[in-house]
């Protein structure tokens, strides 16, 4: 029997119970595919099978018939009529162009082009389709079945290789901890942490105590059953509470680092100046905290009491600066003038500040109309000032500048005297408003926007 | 390993896990998805909601009430629910007499729209038509993506980048060889794309290789890609940038004999051997004039 090269696999001895049926199958066979020789054999019954058979009579599966007995070449001839069926079996129909698999995300692409009749018939699409998935898969189950495996629980895993069709992330890549101002220390002089151990055998009371955690403060109260009062101190003084208070003062202490760190980190500046805490404020420090509580009074620490060797702090404010108008030549000299000159007469225009008063106004004016008469405008009965509806919605700054053109449409305003602007034009102000944009005052989202132009 | 520097501390060891794992992280966690309803759905929408749900099962989470949210006109009430479930896919199901069938499947990326593809289902067979047995859920999925605009044309190109993640589930590094038992198949015909979904059988062959038998099991549909919003080529490229820490370290200097002895090479200041510093053996020193009493 002439063997197939390039088929490579041994054949095995099996048994031959294990594949019980033949698969009979008719096969198409188109003429490209057949070598020269096998050609003229197309029409014998060996070309039933693929790959086809040298000329001769065609191979049948042995029945085991217990009458006669089984030859070794009848065995051997079964084998191998078996395991070419299968060995067909895993083979994938050759495409013009080859599959690409991605093993990382068992992925498949088949980039040949489809048969547009088949899929368009409704019959046909389904088989067809199945049958690219097939031929999709098989080569996936192919290619991973050559991948390193391993072992595990008496199960076979085999380890797939990275993705090569990138797919985004979830989230950014995580920012790296910014090292607190001891960690950075501890780095600089090259001490490193030493982990200790959470329980510690304590002589006292012969047996391992937590350090830390639960059930430490048992412990310690244990050990601690009672305080000695020392001689410097007080009779009367509270020691319980004296050391509570310490604990407090010490968490307290921790949290503020903590989140002095954070600030740190953060570039936020804290202020400086704050008391935090006796324990551990510099001099300085102290020193800034008093002035600054002696100058937060009405008449700015002028007529603070001091104390006998304090210092008074002048220098506090902004410092002028002299005038350089002996080293300042002609041109300056000029600009500089000029520019007083200017700020003389012009007040700085603040239209954000010209809408809203205008804003409020219409708002108040419409107020007032509705309600019928004179109505106090700002000033309660209850004394003070009082917000009335029509500040709060100028505050919001939702109805005024969007109100269109002809003003508050709706309920019974049309029929009044008009509400013609006071001052500034509404509709030059509508400009002015989406020309400003965002500026974080006025709300004005896409689709307000996209109903103002269309008015 | 809490990154965020927190200014108000979590108040349990739970809660702090919680946040810790919604943190962004170096390897993820799996992407999880959203499914819920706009305003009007139909019957055979919801049923596709279901089935898709229970595909992804593991990594999903479905809302029971109705949501007006248009994604295409406002996406911010899209990503607030994103934010709050910490899923990172998105799939919303409505039904409209303009758009019928409308599923928009979309993703985000550091809690903001990444992509997001409208597409309407057609002629869908729900997994209660196909009677046989199916797959375990939170099997992850072979994916076959039949036709050529999967690679020419950009928006199918972007569509299956989409598909991928939003079913391949969790990033395996191993796998069972008995895990290979669902399959999911995408063709792109007619500008249609066709989803159709498998058992895999693996029967015996001759080879170690076993022959691949398809049974379709699942959800059956076509899909026609109506709206899409993608995103910018920029964005795009933050989003696949990968963190540094993962990238391998390369070990120089270091190298294996053909015999397998692993060689390193050190490089060394030049030194004056003249003054090393040695053992000192008193004998050997060298002395100046020498002391001795003559007998």
């Amino acid at each position: 029997m002439r063997k197939r090269g390039g088929r490579g696999k041994s054949v095995s001895k099996k048994k031959e119970e294990e594949e019980g049926e033949r698969r009979e199958r008719e096969i198409k066979i188109p003429k490209s595919r057949l070598k020269p020789h096998d050609r003229k054999l197309l029409n014998t019954p060996a070309a039933r099978h693929w790959p086809p058979y040298p000329a001769g009579p065609p191979l049948e599966a042995h029945q085991p018939n217990e009458d006669t007995q089984t030859s070794a070449t009848d065995k051997v001839r079964d084998i191998l009529l078996k395991a070419r069926e299968e060995v067909k079996s895993v083979q994938v129909e050759v495409k013009e162009i080859q599959l690409e698999c991605d093993l990382g995300n068992l992925v498949v692409s088949d980039n040949n082009t489809l048969p547009q009749s088949t899929l368009r018939n409704s019959d046909e699409c389904n088989e067809y389709l199945q049958s690219l998935a097939r031929d999709g898969i098989q080569t996936l189950i192919t290619k991973v079945w050559d991948l390193p495996t391993e072992r595990i629980d008496n199960a076979v895993y085999v380890t797939l290789p990275k993705p090569s069709i990138s797919i985004p992330r979830e989230k950014k890549a995580p920012v790296e901890k910014p090292l607190t101002k001891w960690e950075q220390y501890a780095k600089d002089k090259g001490i490193t942490k030493r982990k200790k151990e959470k329980k510690v055998w304590d002589e006292v009371l012969k047996q391992w105590v937590p350090r830390y955690g639960f059930r430490k403060v048992q412990a310690d109260k244990e050990k601690n059953w009672v305080r000695v009062v020392p001689e410097t101190a007080d009779p009367y003084e509270d020691q319980y509470a004296k050391a509570a208070e310490i604990k407090k003062e010490n968490i307290a202490k921790n949290e503020f680092q903590r989140l002095r760190n954070i600030a740190r980190n953060r570039k936020v500046k804290l202020p400086s100046v704050g008391v935090t805490g006796n324990e551990f404020a510099r001099p300085k420090d102290l020193l800034r905290a008093a002035q600054h509580a002696k100058h937060a009074t009405a008449s700015l620490g002028k007529f603070q009491p001091g104390l006998k060797g304090e210092k008074s702090s002048k220098g506090r404010g902004n410092k002028r600066k002299s005038e350089e108008v002996a080293t300042m030549d002609i041109q300056q000299e000029k600009k500089r003038n000029i520019d007083i000159f200017d700020k003389i007469g012009k007040p700085d225009l603040n239209l954000d500040a010209a809408m809203y008063r205008q804003v409020k106004d219409d708002n108040v004016e419409h107020d007032r109309k509705k309600k019928g008469g004179k109505k106090h405008l700002r000033r309660s009965k209850m004394g003070g000032r009082h917000l009335t509806p029509s500040d709060h919605r100028s505050i919001k700054l939702g109805k005024g500048i969007h109100n269109g053109p002809k003003g508050k449409s709706g309920k019974g305003r049309d029929a009044g005297p008009g509400n013609k602007g006071k001052g500034k034009d509404r509709a030059s102000l509508l400009q002015l408003a989406s020309k400003r944009g965002a500026t974080g005052k006025i709300i004005m989202t896409a689709k307000k926007r996209k109903k103002f132009s269309k008015r | 390993m809490p990154v965020v520097q927190r200014v108000i501390k979590p108040r349990t060891k739970r809660s702090k896990r919680a946040l810790e794992k919604r943190e962004p992280q170096l390897v993820e966690n799996t992407k999880q998805c959203l499914f819920f309803h706009g305003l009007k759905t139909s019957e055979g929408i919801r049923e596709c909601v279901k089935d898709l749900h229970a595909l992804k099962s593991q990594a999903s989470l479905k809302l029971q009430q109705k949501n007006k949210i248009l994604p295409f006109d406002d996406i911010l009430p899209v990503e607030r629910l994103a934010v709050k479930h910490d899923s990172s896919l998105f799939c919303m199901a409505t039904h409209s007499k303009k758009r019928p069938n409308n599923i928009v499947i979309g993703r985000m990326f550091d809690h903001h729209l990444l992509d997001m593809v409208e597409l309407g289902v057609e002629n869908y067979a729900p997994l209660s038509e196909f009677k046989n047995a199916k797959v375990a859920a939170g099997t992850k999925p072979c994916m076959v993506f039949c036709g050529t605009e999967f690679e020419d044309v950009t928006e199918f190109k972007i569509l299956k980048n989409l598909l991928i993640d939003f079913f391949r589930g969790v990033e395996a590094k191993e796998i069972r060889l008995q895990g290979f038992e669902h399959a999911l198949q995408f063709t792109v015909f007619d500008g249609k794309v066709f989803l159709k979904s498998y058992r895999i059988l693996l029967k015996k062959s001759g080879t170690r290789i076993p022959r691949v038998e398809l049974e379709e099991i699942g959800p059956s549909m076509t899909l026609q890609m109506r709206r899409n919003r993608f995103a910018s080529n920029d964005l795009r490229k933050r989003s696949l940038q990968q963190p540094k820490q993962q990238k391998a370290n390369k070990v120089k200097n270091v190298r294996k004999d053909p015999f397998g002895t692993r060689l390193g090479r050190v490089h060394m200041t030049k030194q004056d051997i003249g003054k090393l510093q040695t053992r000192k053996m008193k004998g050997l020193k060298e002395v100046t004039h020498q002391k001795f009493r003559v007998a």
